[in-house]
């Protein structure tokens, strides 16, 4: 197998519906083996980008390939190595846990049962139980089994914690980390589109912010946490400093929040110069930055 | 050892994990022949990517502060650097630097910084001594 080969390659991406740009011209690149975050608000064209992805959807132009395929010619081929979460899990009301089980297992070569009993346990599922009767955090628990047991090669996750308890969405997290990961490194990929980014913080590699079906920013996560820095300062009088390199001035009297683009040793040095009484720089986390998305907008980052 | 991760922090998520177990094996959090936790349970428990404390463990292990040995698990090393006395020293005269350009920034006079590294060493001996009790 090709290792560099991408797992996910989006070229110049557009689905409309109707007169509306859902998609408009969107790239991106996933390597074998990364955790990359899709990151934009509601309505930014995540879940259309996915369901292009999937062959739920047809581009209007552009490409989108996975594992190197067409995902609308060889759907099969591509839908055979991946497995999809998606926010609203559905499932047949007259199916048990166990019958869903061994009907999602049906379409697969590959079930790894002690991944299932591992997992059931964890998730003190029933198997016995009706679909109807589970919590939506039980659904949830069940469609990541379903999706994990195959042993895909990639794991396409769509908003997969929103609406669930902390206790559950923090079990997700570490089922992806613990049961998925634990597989050949190079033939484990996630693909997570969410709002709640902190909590999958620790897992993203590289992301991309996406806004009005556009890219907005891609980046690897430690060199966006290195490159965008939130400084604090308070001198003992009001000045007027001119930072024009900085992303954004907030001020307040005395004191000044200052965020910085990779320019924040030199913004430093010329807040040190007036001798402030207070000097705090932090990195902003990945949630921050995607809060910022107005800011580097604006500034064309 | 307990350790965890400060996305603040603006250090690559990696060398925080790195650091940390250096500095549990400087102050006798972590000792010789102890093992570390395994990757999977560790990187669920700080929800961090999988590879991400795999290469940790990886660089750790090229600096000669720990060794894996198959099928039991990685361990902190006896201390002895393959490095030359002089090539040691000079690692640690960069560190030391570091502190000195700090202090001058923040007017800390030589005999205070004197003074506060000769107390950082009380503390690790203190927390060593405390840890092989």
């Amino acid at each position: 197998m090709n290792t560099d080969l991408p797992v996910i390659e989006i070229q110049n991406l557009v689905r409309r519906y109707g007169k509306h740009d859902a998609v408009n011209g969107l790239s991106l690149t996933v390597r074998p083996g990364k955790c990359y975050g899709f990151f934009g608000r509601n309505g930014a064209g995540k879940t259309t980008t996915i369901k292009c992805l999937l062959n739920l959807l047809r581009p209007d132009s552009g490409t989108a390939r996975v594992f190197g395929l067409d995902p609308r010619k060889d759907e099969v081929a591509v839908k055979s190595r991946l497995a999809y979460v998606p926010d609203m899990v559905a499932f047949y009301p007259w199916m048990t846990v166990r019958d869903t089980l061994e009907y999602l297992a049906s379409f697969r070569t590959n079930w790894n049962r002690d991944i299932e009993n591992d997992l059931l346990k964890r998730f003190q599922l029933d198997a016995t139980k009706k679909t109807t009767s589970l919590s939506k955090g039980q659904r949830t628990q069940l469609a990541l089994i379903g999706a994990i047991c195959p042993e895909p090669e990639l794991l396409v996750l769509d908003e997969p914690t929103s609406g669930l308890d902390p206790i559950v969405r923090r079990e997700f997290i570490e089922t992806v980390i613990g049961a998925y990961q634990s597989g050949d490194p190079t033939r484990r990929t996630v693909f997570v589109s969410t709002h709640l980014i902190s909590e999958f913080e620790g897992l993203i590699d590289e992301f991309t912010i996406i806004e009005s079906g556009q890219n907005l920013l891609t980046m690897e996560a430690d060199a966006a946490r290195d490159r965008f820095k939130k400084i604090r300062a308070r001198f003992n009088q009001e000045l007027k400093l001119d930072l024009s390199g900085a992303l954004n001035v907030k001020r307040s009297g005395r004191e000044m929040e200052i965020l910085a683009n990779g320019n924040s040793e030199q913004l430093l040095a010329e807040l040190k110069a007036h001798q402030p009484e207070e000097l705090k720089i932090e990195s902003l986390t990945l949630e921050e930055i995607f809060v910022a998305s107005d800011v580097l907008k604006k500034a064309n980052v | 050892m307990l350790l965890q991760i400060d996305f603040k922090s603006g250090t690559p998520v990696y060398l925080q994990l790195v650091e940390q177990i250096r500095h549990a094996a400087a102050s006798g959090g972590l000792r010789t022949g102890e093992p570390l936790p395994s990757i999977r349970p560790l990187a669920e428990e700080l929800r961090v990517n999988r590879n991400t404390v795999a290469k940790a463990y990886a660089e750790l292990e090229s600096q000669g502060v720990i060794e894996t040995i198959p099928g039991k698990g990685c361990f902190l090393k006896e201390v002895g650097s393959p490095l030359t006395k002089s090539a040691r020293n000079d690692l640690v005269i960069q560190e030391i630097d570091r502190a000195i350009v700090a202090a001058h920034h923040l007017q800390i006079s030589d005999t205070d910084l004197l003074a506060l590294v000769k107390k950082r060493l009380d503390v690790f001996e203190r927390k060593n001594k405390a840890a092989n009790d």
